[in-house]
């Protein structure tokens, strides 16, 4: 089969996995050194397909033969789609090429799981050892870690990538057997933790390092770096019944426990052949958008999941989960701008984290008034019953909730009905 | 003290670049002349020397003015603002630069505020260059040229703000030992493996290069590899044209060698109902479901190529 022939089976068969980041990576130069590739810590997008998602990196299956049968992927072994397997040296090739044209920043390699997981994990290795010490290649590497591999294993590999990933597909125990017989969710959570101690470990030597760094400029002598741009992982969105406040708690416990660096969300798309009990459906990508920004609010805003949802169940798809969040609590509103803790600040809806420091550092020179929300560009009609500044009162502070709700997603029913 | 000798009514100034604005601005400030006196000419105005001549107060003797103390943000600030093109309706960089700058000196810390009449324009500018700079270092494509000294790189792209430099130290860290030229309509930049080497004007002989490359994109077998992964990586199922053209607005489409390829994509996608996450070409192919596992263990494996 022709290396473009693969290359078509094998990216289709990899675009399942919603994670395309290449940030986080320490800063490598190749000026004035052999071989190729930069990283600076910032993603590159070179790229959007017509579905919106960004093209950072060369996100190809080693293989998609496999021995496991989950039953949302369609590269399971009962299903019936074209087959192939790219040699170590083809994927070496492709990434050289695409990098020095400039279409991609770097490599997330994944693969079905052939003849053994051992074997398969040291396959994806072979690819990155040949990148970093054949081809001197500094540019971002994302490894798919596979959970049952040897923890030896495991270990060589976080010295090649930047970033490592176990999926965990579905977050319950009883979603996992239905649907993937194979997996085990306690391997996936040992694997992580593994790799959490790893990077742990790694981050505190590097940072030892950085203290002194005067004799240990000389990168032999430096502590081993360990996938420095740490883990990450993926859920499948409406592939079964589980709810969004049971996902946002088990990101939520990801986050905190293994100290992972991103929970990628990923609406279930049909694919071919599709089994009894999965959804035919077209994504929900709305409600997919709503887990983003919740996540969000987790890491980001000192949210917790159970705050945004209380109860089980879904997000609200009407209104964002900080705008429901806000009116759910009035009693803590309107927030006075000029007195309120940034924190408080931070969760008024219509103000993103940059505009809550930018508040801050305004109030140290003068008080803030309403036209400087103008002129942050925050969103206005949002945030407008909830923030009193030295000019301004909402006039609708005590409107109950319910009529509240309804004035603000009035205006824009054009724009829902885009998603 | 400075104001005892009486200052011309207005006086012109011009620059090319901050650097020039910058020495010109510090004199100005030192002799206290008010933004509104000044006249400021851009380098790409093609000024007259008629009205060149800078003639400030000499600096009394004795009354050396303060220095005029400017935090590196700030400095930061106003050199990347003036990155920013002006155009028709936008305010010229010079002048705003020095109104901050003035309103800074005299104390007015909010001058530069994101919040401020003036300071809200300086960030905006900060925003729109930054994001200039990195769709270069993004949606730029090398085309590769085999010499008798080996690989060669050559680009053209057109920057909507002064990011031509930004971009050459990005990509001198990027790709190592190959040598590469970068063609824009305002310079251009080579990098021959240890060192970066300015044109403005664009040497003609580069933007010819550069622009046939770039026209003959699919020339070569890598270019039909790097279209067959936009394909396959593309999801029809999801298809969501604003969010695509917000991220990769269509001016840079017809420099990329996937550019043409976008509307098609889009009209296959809502033809076939989007319904499957399949490209539909991988769809055609044979497919081969895979037996058991637990037959499969004692048995050859089924990775043998398909």
């Amino acid at each position: 089969m022709e290396l473009i022939d693969k290359l078509s089976i094998l990216a289709d068969a990899a675009k399942y996995d919603a994670s395309c980041a290449s940030s986080g990576a320490p800063k490598r130069s190749s000026r004035g050194k052999t071989g190729l590739g930069s990283s600076n810590g910032m993603g590159i997008c070179h790229s959007f397909t017509p579905d919106g998602r960004c093209v950072s990196l060369l996100k190809v299956l080693l293989t998609n033969f496999c021995l496991f049968d989950c039953q949302y992927c369609v590269n399971r072994r009962s299903s019936n789609v074209p087959r192939a397997r790219f040699t170590p040296e083809e994927v070496v090739r492709l990434t050289l090429s695409f990098y020095r044209r400039n279409t991609i920043s770097g490599l997330f390699l994944s693969s079905g799981i052939i003849r053994s997981s051992d074997y398969t994990m040291e396959q994806l290795i072979q690819v990155a050892r040949l990148l970093r010490e054949t081809h001197q290649f500094r540019g971002y590497i994302h490894l798919k870690a596979i959970p049952e591999a040897d923890p030896r294993l495991l270990e060589e590999a976080g010295r090649y990538a930047d970033r490592l990933s176990a999926n965990i597909e579905l977050p319950t125990l009883t979603g996992l057997k239905t649907l993937a017989p194979e997996k085990e969710l306690d391997t996936i959570h040992s694997a992580m933790s593994h790799m959490r101690q790893r990077i742990d470990a790694a981050n505190d030597d590097a940072e030892r390092d950085a203290k002194r760094l005067p004799r240990s400029a000389n990168p032999k002598r430096m502590a081993p770096r360990y996938a420095p741009g740490g883990q990450s992982t993926q859920m499948i969105v409406g592939a079964d019944a589980t709810d969004d406040r049971t996902i946002l708690q088990s990101a939520q416990h990801l986050y905190r426990d293994f100290r992972l660096k991103r929970v990628y969300y990923s609406a279930f798309s049909p694919i071919p052949e599709r089994p009894a009990g999965l959804p035919q459906a077209a994504p929900p990508l709305l409600r997919e958008h709503r887990l983003y920004q919740a996540d969000f609010l987790i890491r980001g805003y000192g949210f917790r999941a159970e705050e945004l949802l209380n109860a089980p169940g879904n997000l609200d798809l009407e209104i964002d989960p900080k705008l429901a969040w806000a009116l759910a609590h009035r009693d803590d509103f309107p927030v006075d701008l000029n007195r309120a803790e940034p924190a408080m600040i931070a969760r008024v809806p219509g103000i993103g984290l940059r505009s809550v420091q930018r508040l801050v550092d305004l109030r140290r020179l003068r008080r803030i008034r309403y036209q400087d929300l103008v002129a942050l560009r925050c969103r206005l009609e949002t945030l407008r019953p909830f923030v009193v500044t030295q000019d301004y009162r909402p006039t609708d502070a005590q409107r109950d909730s319910s009529r509240l709700r309804q004035s603000l997603t009035q205006p824009q029913p054009a724009q829902m009905a885009l998603w | 003290m400075r104001n005892a000798s009486p200052l011309p009514p207005s006086c012109a100034a011009w620059a090319n670049d901050f650097d020039e604005w910058r020495a010109q601005a510090r004199r100005l400030l030192h002799a206290g002349v008010p933004p509104a006196s000044v006249t400021w000419h851009d380098g790409n105005d093609g000024h007259d020397d008629l009205f060149s001549s800078l003639e400030l107060p000499p600096t009394l003797p004795g009354s050396t003015p303060a220095a005029i103390r400017i935090g590196r943000d700030q400095l930061t600030l106003l050199g990347n603002a003036a990155r920013y093109r002006a155009d028709g309706h936008d305010q010229p960089r010079w002048p705003l630069l020095y109104r901050v700058l003035w309103r800074w000196a005299r104390g007015d810390a909010a001058a530069m505020h994101p919040a401020d009449r003036d300071g809200r324009v300086l960030h905006q500018r900060w925003h729109a260059v930054k994001r200039e700079a990195h769709h270069m270092h993004a949606f730029l494509r090398f085309h590769r040229r085999d010499e008798a000294r080996g690989e060669r790189y050559v680009a053209w792209f057109e920057p909507a703000h002064d990011v031509l430099d930004l971009a050459a130290e990005h990509f001198a860290d990027r790709m190592g030992g190959s040598r590469w030229i970068i063609a824009t309509p305002h310079g251009g930049v080579g990098w021959d493996g240890s060192a970066l080497d300015y044109r403005a004007p664009c040497p003609a002989a580069w933007t010819e290069e550069a622009r046939t490359a770039a026209e003959r994109a699919n020339a070569d077998e890598e270019h039909d590899l790097w279209r067959t992964y936009f394909v396959s990586t593309f999801n029809p199922a999801r298809l969501n044209h604003r969010v695509m053209t917000q991220h990769m607005p269509q001016r840079f489409w017809r420099h990329l060698s996937e550019g043409d390829l976008i509307p098609e994509l889009e009209a296959r996608a809502r033809h076939g109902g989007q319904r499957l996450a399949q490209e539909s070409s991988v769809g055609r192919r044979k497919g081969k479901a895979l037996p058991d596992a637990r037959t499969t263990l004692s048995q050859p494996s089924p990775d043998d190529e398909g």
